[in-house]
């Protein structure tokens, strides 16, 4: 009998001393990805949760991440255009402007850079420059996390999205970006086109969108990928409408000259080269550029028709620069601006799930 | 009773504390397939200046192809692989395998058919076809991969400076552009346990000075495979092929 109540003695105390742990296990988020798309590559370091995404949607409509409350990212980042900014450049609280215009939020869990110059290697370390930044939002991490820190809501908030108590920057970018992940746009028109035209099925409101595609805005898919037309496809190409590079895309150098890459990697042959962006939603994101310097599509159709400036950098693809541009004539203009319209997604924008949730 | 349930329980205990035996550990050879860029008799840096066979001053600033369906016979050393000079080096692939296996290897320059019309995003994560990996080397166009691609700028015109202000790109693609390979008697490298390299070269002052058919960038300077570009597209393709060799 005593036997039996010292190994009952000792299994109670092997139970009662293992280490106390936090049972609370955040929901797996699944992100919907369309079919035509690779999978998105989640950081193991933050996977996508509900409770994540979810405060990362208050925390991106958050003015407290501002010095004083006035700003938020949806600031620069306005739903109505395509998540960037209408301005040319962004003002900050302290009534600065920035140098370049503020890129749409669109599919940004599929790429591997941010910033035109594409300083930072992930969407954690992007989100972590524009709040303390003296021409943004201009509030150190400390002071945010503090302000954070004293509503009882986010406190609970984070805690249900990452399982510990406590604020701080990695945190809240990490939440954001969990958010921002979620922003995918792939049900425009283009998609049907691209679906079609690489032999992949279509679902039954696909098929009804198909039929409404005029022939003028296919006529503009074939002469956005012709060699001899518009020559677009080299950089704006596959579902994601880009391709990861940086490029010197033969604009001649702003009055500040911005160097772009090179400012980031000290090398000359990355002179006013950018990142390339995605075209998805350009209707809405005017104006255009690194620099804004474009008010409407028009202006970038006559930019690559007949504005092209050579320079040592300049983009090997760019392949009709020396005759200024690919020279298209007024009727092919309406049809390329056609086709770039195609790439809307109204779901996208109307979608409720990015709007403010307060 | 007591007595016996204690030895029931020593017995136990001891048994569970044997110590397990170590297996033999498996040891992976790793199988790395190089590629050294060259210019002539020197390795070759992109964004560095040349000098071509015609006298022009050039430099490369983009050099990628695909390899695909590589194997010796039966035994498949890789389904698919990308070099990409500014992105990896001098690094093809590098994966587990017998290099005895290997001893010769058949190829394609290229993504062969079976692989080169499916959809981009349907690849594994990993796999270099996969549109995310593919990036630049996917045509939207016709849909399937530029098979290689060669970029840079020359300066052809005799103005007395040196501005390279004359681009050239080779985009390579389209099924009737794949081309073949086939080495024999190739000796895989063994610089230290495990580690096996095979190291093949692309020489880009061959591929321009094929005394067949030179490729003279002066005029030369675009094909993507289309309709029009048959001609450079067919020497392009010959003095590439010939330009790739085990080194």
């Amino acid at each position: 009998m005593k036997l039996y109540i010292f190994l009952f003695i000792i299994a109670t105390s092997l139970v009662s001393c293992k280490k106390d742990k936090n049972n609370f296990q955040a929901t797996p988020y699944l992100l919907e990805i369309p079919s035509h798309f690779p999978d998105m590559l989640i950081p193991q370091d933050n996977p996508m949760t509900a409770e994540g995404v979810e405060l990362g949607r208050f925390l991106f409509y958050e003015k407290r991440l501002s010095g004083d409350n006035t700003m938020n990212c949806a600031t620069c980042h306005v739903p109505n255009g395509a998540f960037s900014d209408p301005n040319v450049y962004s003002t900050g609280i302290d009534g600065i402007e920035g140098t370049r215009h503020s890129m749409a939020l669109v599919n940004l869990g599929w790429e591997d850079f941010f910033f035109w110059d594409g300083r930072a290697s992930s969407l954690e370390k992007q989100i972590l420059e524009p709040v303390p930044n003296p021409i943004e939002m201009h509030q150190s991490w400390k002071a945010t996390a503090a302000k954070l820190n004293l509503d009882i809501t986010y406190r609970n908030r984070f805690f249900r999205a990452f399982g510990e108590e406590g604020i701080d920057s990695i945190k809240v970018a990490k939440a954001i970006a969990q958010f921002v992940r979620t922003m995918i746009s792939g049900e425009s028109k283009f998609d049907v086109m691209y679906k079609y035209e690489n032999s992949l099925a279509l679902n039954t409101n696909e098929q009804t969108i198909f039929q409404s595609i005029s022939n003028e805005e296919w006529a503009g898919y074939d002469l956005f990928k012709s060699l001899n037309g518009a020559d677009c496809f080299h950089c704006h190409n596959g579902p994601l409408m880009r391709v990861k590079k940086f490029s010197n895309n033969g604009l001649v150098a702003s009055a500040i000259n911005d160097l772009g890459r090179a400012s980031v990697t000290n090398n000359a042959n990355d002179n006013y080269k950018f990142k390339v962006p995605t075209l998805r939603n350009i209707e809405l994101s005017a104006p255009y550029m690194h620099d804004g310097r474009f008010a409407n599509l028009d202006e970038v159709i006559e930019f690559y028709s007949s504005g092209i400036h050579m320079s040592p950098t300049i983009d090997p693809l760019i392949e009709f620069g020396s005759q200024g541009g690919v020279q298209l004539d007024a009727s092919e203009k309406l049809l390329l601006k056609k086709f770039l319209l195609t790439l809307t997604d109204y779901n996208f924008i109307n979608n409720p799930k990015f709007s403010d949730p307060n | 009773m007591n007595r016996l349930l204690i030895l029931i329980f020593l017995a136990f205990t001891f048994f569970s504390c044997k110590k397990k035996e170590n297996p033999i550990p498996q040891v992976d050879n790793y199988l790395n397939l190089t590629v050294q860029p060259k210019f002539g008799s020197n390795n070759l840096f992109l964004d560095s200046i040349y000098t071509s066979p015609e006298g022009y001053k050039v430099k490369f600033t983009v050099l990628k192809f695909y390899i695909t369906q590589l194997k010796n016979g039966s035994s498949t050393l890789t389904d698919a692989t990308i070099f990409d000079f500014r992105e990896n080096g001098l690094l093809a692939f590098r994966k587990i395998g017998d290099p005895t296996k290997f001893s010769a290897l058949q190829g394609f320059i290229g993504v062969d058919g079976t692989l080169n019309h499916l959809d981009p995003s349907a690849f594994p994560n990993e796999s270099p076809l996969n549109i995310s990996n593919a990036g630049t080397m996917h045509w939207g166009w016709n849909t399937g991969y530029i098979f290689f691609s060669i970029e840079g700028k020359v300066d052809t015109i005799p103005d007395g400076n040196n501005s390279l202000d004359h681009s050239f790109s080779f985009h390579i693609g389209t099924d009737s552009y794949l081309s073949d390979f086939s080495f024999s008697n190739l000796s895989w490298q063994n610089p230290s346990a495990n580690e096996f390299i095979l190291p093949f070269k692309l020489d880009l002052l061959s591929f321009l000075q094929n005394p067949s058919q030179p490729i003279d960038l002066k005029t030369d300077f675009l094909t993507h495979s289309g309709a029009g570009q048959e001609a450079l597209s067919e020497i392009v393709v010959q003095n590439f092929k010939q330009a790739f060799q085990p080194n």
